[in-house]
């Protein structure tokens, strides 16, 4: 019985480990690989977005498995701290899954989900104020690079043709 | 400038991510990245596809609103204007650290260039030569453009060197003076002694009605062209 129980400990710790490792990757990887002030190399950069496509997934895998091993450790830990130690993890598991549900990027740069538009005669802008024009059709539209600079991405229609503007 | 319609599907683009400070865009629809410079999925389900291209200028507000005084401009979003970049933002821009560096032909890495990917080459212009010299006439592959400076000094645009129904390329000269006898006239061809204004359109002489292909520019800093354009070449330089 005693060695049942020590190896559903052992089995259970095993997955709890592993399940922090991989949401540990799935988390800081693409964050350390696309950080601005650093190069991205081209592999590295292939790996972190790869990541990134798949990590919603995994992470949630990934807590199955912990809350999984944590209620198996449960029943075969009577140590109080030892079973505080595993639910910490299953814990830092979860909380590891929320953020990589979480691009940093989408948060720090604001998007305009619903940009306005009015008419050149009535806006205020500075003569040698620059601008990425584009005319499509017989529409022509204007987006500040004082604005867009901020924004990045601007998902728009001009003349029934959906662009996105970006600088 | 990039079409949103790939593959069937309309697509929504967020700011992503950031690949040598050349920014990625990921698509709401099937979570592919995308590179911002060329418009080309890096990453995801469409991996390899390449968004359309839509032709845009980088203008001075000035100049655009008398080309199109009925064209509509992008608004502040109210609750984000406080972090708006001020205009000479660019400027401000070129004293910003870069995480890549090319040492090539004297240049540093944000030095802003005006970059043309065409007729299947490279090549790339030195902003402020361009500025100084108000219009270049050079090479792109075996095409001859021309560069040409507003009337504003900072906005350039570049077409494609050909009048239809004139053979070989023409010499353009720019117009003296501020106050042309034509309004809007910069440039005078030598082969039809026409007047052409900044859109590339002639307004006097045997070519009026014509108009010169426009040819794309991105104004980019060197670091960012060279980057995502290892073969590039540059205009004055060997």
């Amino acid at each position: 019985m005693t060695g049942e129980l020590r190896r559903t400990r052992g089995i259970s710790v095993a997955i709890l480990s592993g399940c922090l490792a991989l949401s540990l990757i799935c988390v800081v990887y693409p964050f350390y690989v696309i950080w601005p002030f650093r190069a991205q190399g081209a592999r590295e950069l292939a790996i972190a977005l790869v990541v990134m496509q798949f990590r919603s997934a995994a992470t949630l895998v990934s807590v199955a498995a912990a809350v999984a091993a944590l209620i198996f450790y449960w029943r075969a830990q009577p140590r109080r701290w030892r079973r505080a130690l595993a639910t910490a993890g299953a814990v830092f598991v979860c909380v590891l899954a929320a953020l990589a549900r979480v691009n940093i990027y989408e948060l720090m740069f604001h998007p305009d989900d619903r940009p306005s538009f009015a008419a050149a005669s009535g806006t205020k802008l500075d003569k040698d104020e620059k601008v990425i024009a584009v005319k499509i059709g017989g529409t022509a539209r204007a987006y500040p690079i004082r604005n867009i600079s901020y924004h990045h991405v601007i998902n728009d229609v001009v003349d029934k043709v959906a662009i996105v503007a970006t600088y | 400038m990039w079409g949103r319609d790939v593959a069937g599907l309309r697509l929504t683009f967020h700011l992503a991510g950031i690949n040598n400070q050349n920014f990625l865009m990921r698509d709401e629809q099937t979570g592919s990245y995308w590179q911002q410079i060329s418009g080309k999925a890096v990453s995801g389900p469409l991996k390899g596809s390449q968004l359309p291209f839509v032709h845009s200028d980088e203008l001075n507000f000035g100049t655009w609103q008398s080309e199109e005084p009925l064209g509509t401009v992008l608004q502040d979003a109210a609750q984000y204007r406080s972090g708006y970049a001020p205009k000479d933002w660019d400027v401000r821009m070129q004293r910003a650290p870069t995480v890549i560096d090319f040492r090539e032909h004297g240049l540093k890495g944000r030095d802003l260039m005006l970059g043309i990917q065409a007729f299947g080459v490279r090549r790339a212009f030195l902003y402020d030569q361009v500025i100084r010299e108000k219009l270049v006439q050079d090479h792109v592959g075996a095409e001859p453009v021309l560069l040409v400076v507003g009337a504003d000094g900072q906005s350039v645009r570049a077409f494609r060197d050909r009048i239809a129904g004139v053979r070989g390329a023409p010499d353009f000269y720019r117009m003296p003076g501020d106050q042309p006898a034509t309004p809007g006239a910069l440039l005078m061809d030598a082969s039809t002694g026409s007047e052409w204004n900044f859109q590339g359109c002639a307004v006097s002489g045997k070519a009026k009605g014509a108009c010169l292909e426009p040819v794309e520019v991105l104004k980019d800093y060197w670091f960012d062209w060279r980057n995502f354009n290892p073969s590039t070449t540059i205009y004055g330089k060997k």
